[in-house]
């Protein structure tokens, strides 16, 4: 374990009521938001973080990278038919929040991800080595 | 009003205690999917519209493919694999949370469904198996007969 990680920020608030959501009177709804479970590996090449988002589409999910830290957002769209009644309930839905402090050998320009199947898939390649500048040296 | 076994009924006071797990499992940042009492995987959940009954359940990175449902007897099967989409050496993990391999679950569907014509879909990790009611019978009158 070194500094150089990509650290998992500690959990958000558990729940918040979202700052664009709202009901048929209005009023804000209040909605859970999680903490998704994460797989962090390494390759060659960089770093592949997997990220478990059931229910987030391509159009609800916002990925930021601001101040060398990466953060994801998703927002699960309600897809159950108006006017089901929820009878048995085994677990409940909400957004998704997490965000990591990336290390600074992560090439933040490059940065890549994909959604398939509600898992997201972020690719952090590895920062490239500057080549060594050979610094001219004038004499007085 | 019906009565549905599916699963178990948590009563309430057991909610608040799981609850009050799923906060301080989230304030020292573990996952809490799975962690909990040996709960079944998937959980669902269970709507009722006015045709039909709507199951749930949250599979990410499962593929259709990987997924079986089968009905018979009034239980539905549900089982599925989730492969590893991850480095195949578990020394280059920085961190795993998500879990993979098979499952399976049985539910008890409610009566009064149509068992041929259950349908299901699976996008974005979440799986919805509509069960659709079947029409209410009309009353059959019996012919008494008598001495």
């Amino acid at each position: 374990m070194s500094g150089e990680l990509t650290r998992p920020t500690p959990a958000d608030a558990e729940t918040t009521p979202p700052s664009d959501g709202k009901s048929a009177e209005g009023a804000p709804v209040e909605r859970f938001v999680f903490t998704p479970p994460i797989d962090i590996y390494e390759t060659d090449e960089g770093l592949i973080l997997h990220a478990d988002l059931p229910g987030v589409t391509l159009d609800t999910l916002e990925l930021q990278v601001q101040n060398n830290r990466l953060t994801l957002f998703g927002r699960v769209p309600d897809v159950v038919p108006e006017g089901a009644r929820l009878v048995h309930q085994e677990y409940r839905e909400g957004d998704y929040l997490r965000s990591f402090i990336l290390s600074d050998n992560v090439d933040h320009d490059r940065i890549t991800a994909k959604l398939t199947s509600g898992v997201l898939e972020v690719f952090l390649p590895h920062a490239q080595k500057a080549e060594p500048r050979k610094i001219q040296v004038s004499g007085s | 009003m019906r009565v549905f076994r599916l699963g178990h009924n948590w009563s309430d006071a057991f909610s608040d205690l799981e609850r009050e797990v799923d906060r301080l499992l989230r304030g020292v940042n573990l996952s809490i999917q799975g962690l909990r009492f040996g709960r079944q995987y998937p959980p669902v959940n269970l709507y009722e519209l006015d045709d039909e009954y709507l199951l749930t359940a949250e599979l990410p990175g499962v593929r259709v493919d990987d997924l079986d449902l089968t009905i018979a007897g009034g239980m539905l099967t549900i089982r599925g694999s989730r492969q590893p989409d991850g480095a195949s050496d578990e020394s280059r993990f920085r961190r795993q949370e998500r879990h993979c391999g098979s499952w399976q679950r049985s539910v008890s569907i409610p009566d009064r469904v149509v068992e041929d014509e259950l349908r299901a879909e699976l996008n974005e990790g979440i799986l919805h198996i509509h069960l659709p009611k079947a029409p209410d019978e009309a009353p059959r009158q019996i012919p008494v007969s008598g001495k």
